[in-house]
């Protein structure tokens, strides 16, 4: 067996091996650029935002002091952040796997691979907001006791919510289902909490931190004793996972929900049959899916209650966009990588190029329909203004945008392992491409309804009309789309095998 | 069906991976093609059922290219490798997917897989169990299954017998010399299990380094000829 002087050092440079050859490998030049400004950006905002809270906090809420504003949020905050962790952090459990048959102590992998999984963006990005926030606010005000007890209660709450998801993702594991659901009902309470000017969770959090910063210990004690045991129960079951490493996989694969369809609907309705059972059960596919569905609910209640603040015309057509057509322009442009591991099952198959286009439209198109009826009644509830536009940018995006997302997805050549997570930066399969295609996908409705914004209903007419006429030509473009695919038969299938990007 | 691979040339960079001025495998006829690690035996099958462009020469199919024609694909069963299932579905969805591509209804594939019992016995089987989650040698036999069940005119079988416990490896080889015995149905089987593949094949093609070198028709003394020629490769590989 190593001694621990030889195997932290040694796990140490194999993982940051492994991180550095895995960017290199599955990021290309662009993408790192446009990372890095994405990063980079964001770092700027979240300082800024830290150093000068006082001038934005005084627009929305010019009575509370900034240090109060951000007493009563930090509960909400947390759990927000706890929702976005759950949905793109990932568990170390997998890092470990490829080390357990070596000469090393399980329990020291364990220690290393935890503490190493706190070297994440998640637990580094918050604290860009609040040291500055710190600093700046929260040691001009109560004791030093209580300005160090505060911070110090910033980071528990950090350590709490990184092991308690990690803690969450190894018991659920194939349940992520339920806990979505739980958790977008206990989104919607909080909502409520909050339209309903009841004010709860806001109360609660105020409580906690002005008693904290105050220097009154109980809370940072429950808190440290809360992170106390998520840290051990993360730990505890992420050691007892190691003794099934399969995950328990094989031994006990997930259950299987399936469906039929007529048999009149032959070729057709198996491919798209297929393609529902692909989103469904594959993770990253079904990421797409919940994040889709998430826009086209939860956000969208935030987005359309907050009224005038989003009040401009290119961003109502932003919204209209994404409100049905979330689903095509980011699901949709993977339509063939998410096939990649088993196109030859496809094209080596009595399955013509036509028919499997026409599948893909078929689900893209009806993803449409499904998102425009989920969204309906909130444009109804909070922004009747806007149904007019729901309207005219679902047959938009049913006619245009799919097919725009298709041409984009059809000269996909990149292999896309729709088992990984759906994480952040997680953009295998994507290219400079995909990211310069939402310029024509996106600007021409935005630009065409700022242009027409004096004569609204004549813009949003002339969009869904357009939409409607291609929709009318949906045979045409399958026909000249299955004529690309065939033309790019080879160099998609030597991509998705690998040998060529 | 009839096959013809003719000036097929494919190269890799400099390297030439496959170099077949001329193949032809008549109606009925079962081939199976053998050869070391790299010799081009799965190049040769990508090309044959177009899954990989060659830089020269075509692959006809009854007298039609079948880069331009596609009509082959209704009446060809191939199962390479892994990449020929589709993993996320259970083993019923996947077969009635591709009986669906045969155009069998429902009623159809399930009678069309009752010869097929004793090879993958479906009835005993886990039906809500993804391939994905199946042994190597499972997920291998519901493939061989997917080509063979549809009772196709061409098969093209990538090392059926590898992965496949003995019993199985038994029940495959009478099934395949069952289907062997369709003097309109052609066969070519790849394989590195030179027992097998004699036993199987009345002709045998053997390729080293991309070329065919030689096209032999099985006879007692077959086994023997191939063992020597792979002891001879092997020694002048190692040397």
């Amino acid at each position: 067996m190593l001694p621990p002087q030889r195997t932290y050092p040694l796990l140490a440079r194999n993982q940051v091996r492994i991180s550095l050859r895995r960017m290199k490998t599955r990021q290309g030049w662009f993408m790192r650029v446009v990372m890095g400004v994405m990063l980079a950006y964001s770092a700027f905002i979240l300082l800024t935002l830290g150093f000068f809270f006082d001038r934005f906090s005084i627009t929305l809420w010019p009575d509370v002091p900034p240090v109060d504003v951000v007493n009563r949020s930090l509960l909400a905050a947390f759990i927000s952040l706890f929702f976005i962790r759950f949905l793109f952090q990932k568990t170390p459990r997998m890092k470990i796997v490829p080390y357990l048959h070596l000469p090393i102590p399980h329990h020291r992998l364990v220690t290393f691979f935890q503490a190493a999984s706190l070297l994440s963006i998640h637990n580094f990005y918050p604290l860009l907001f609040f040291v500055p926030f710190w600093m700046r606010f929260v040691v001009a005000e109560g004791s030093v006791e209580g300005h160090f007890m505060w911070i110090g209660a910033i980071f528990l709450l950090i350590v709490a919510s990184h092991f308690a998801n990690l803690l969450l993702r190894g018991v659920l594991k194939q349940r992520a289902g339920l806990f979505y659901i739980w958790m977008s009902l206990f989104i919607a309470t909080a909502f409520v909490d909050e339209a309903a000017g009841i004010g709860l969770q806001q109360s609660l959090s105020d409580f906690l931190f002005s008693r904290i910063l105050s220097g009154e210990p109980t809370g940072l004690i429950l808190l440290l004793a809360f992170s106390a045991f998520v840290v051990a129960a993360s730990t505890f079951s992420l050691a007892r996972s190691l003794r099934n490493p399969d995950g328990g996989q094989t031994a006990t694969p997930a259950r299987v929900r399936s469906f039929d369809i007529p048999e009149e609907w032959g070729l057709l309705g198996q491919l798209v049959r297929i393609e529902l059972l692909l989103m469904w059960r594959n993770r990253r596919p079904r990421h797409y899916l919940f994040v889709s569905l998430l826009f086209s609910t939860l956000y969208l209640v935030f987005m359309l209650s907050s009224g005038q603040a989003f009040g401009s015309v290119a961003f109502s057509a932003l919204l209209g966009l994404f409100a049905s057509g979330g689903f095509a322009l980011n699901y949709g442009q993977l339509m063939f990588g998410w096939d990649s591991t088993h196109y030859p099952a496809m094209v080596s198959r009595n399955v013509g190029f036509h028919t499997m286009v026409s599948a893909k439209l078929i689900v893209l198109q009806l993803s449409c329909l499904a998102l425009f009826v989920t969204s309906l009644p909130l444009f109804i509830w909070l922004r009747p203004d806007l149904v007019a536009l729901h309207f005219a940018f679902l047959f938009y995006n049913a006619g245009i945008t799919s097919v725009l997302v298709m041409e984009l997805a059809t000269r996909n050549r990149q292999r896309v392992d729709i088992g990984r997570s759906g994480g952040f930066f997680n953009y295998e399969g994507f290219s400079a491409r995909h990211w310069l295609w939402f310029i024509p996908t996106a600007l021409p409705p935005v630009l065409f309804l700022q242009v027409m914004h004096n004569a609204p209903r004549v813009g949003l007419t002339v969009l869904a009309t357009i939409g409607l006429v291609s929709l009318v030509f949906t045979s045409l473009w399958t026909r000249y789309f299955a004529g690309g695919l065939n033309a790019r038969k080879h160099a998609m299938l030597e991509g998705f095998a690998g040998r060529a990007g | 069906m009839r096959v013809e691979l003719n000036k097929i040339v494919k190269k890799y960079g400099a390297k030439k991976a496959l170099d077949v001025p001329a193949w032809l495998l008549e109606d009925g006829e079962v081939v199976g093609l053998v050869g070391s690690n790299g010799a081009g035996k799965t190049t040769f099958l990508r090309i044959l059922l177009d899954l990989l462009e060659a830089d020269h020469g075509n692959v006809r199919m009854d007298g039609r290219d079948v880069r331009r024609d596609a009509s082959w694909r209704a009446r060809t069963g191939s199962f390479l490798d892994r990449s020929f299932l589709i993993e996320y579905l259970t083993i019923p969805e996947y077969l009635e997917f591709v009986g669906t591509t045969f155009g069998l209804s429902r009623r159809e594939t399930a009678e069309r897989l009752e010869p097929f019992e004793s090879f993958l016995p479906l009835s005993r089987i886990d039906r809500n169990r993804l391939l994905r989650d199946l042994s190597t040698g499972n997920a291998k036999k519901v493939g061989i299954l997917a080509a063979l069940f549809v009772r196709p005119e061409f098969v093209v079988l990538d090392e059926p017998f590898a992965n496949l416990d003995p019993p199985s490896q038994i029940r495959l080889k009478q099934i395949l010399a069952d289907m062997a015995a369709d003097p309109e149905r052609s066969m070519i089987i790849s394989s590195h299990d030179l027992g097998h593949v004699t036993e199987v094949c009345p002709r045998i093609t053997l390729l080293q380094s991309g070329e065919i070198k030689r096209d032999l028709e099985t006879s007692e003394k077959t086994l023997e000829e191939l063992n020597s020629w792979f002891s001879d490769e092997g020694i002048s590989s190692a040397t």
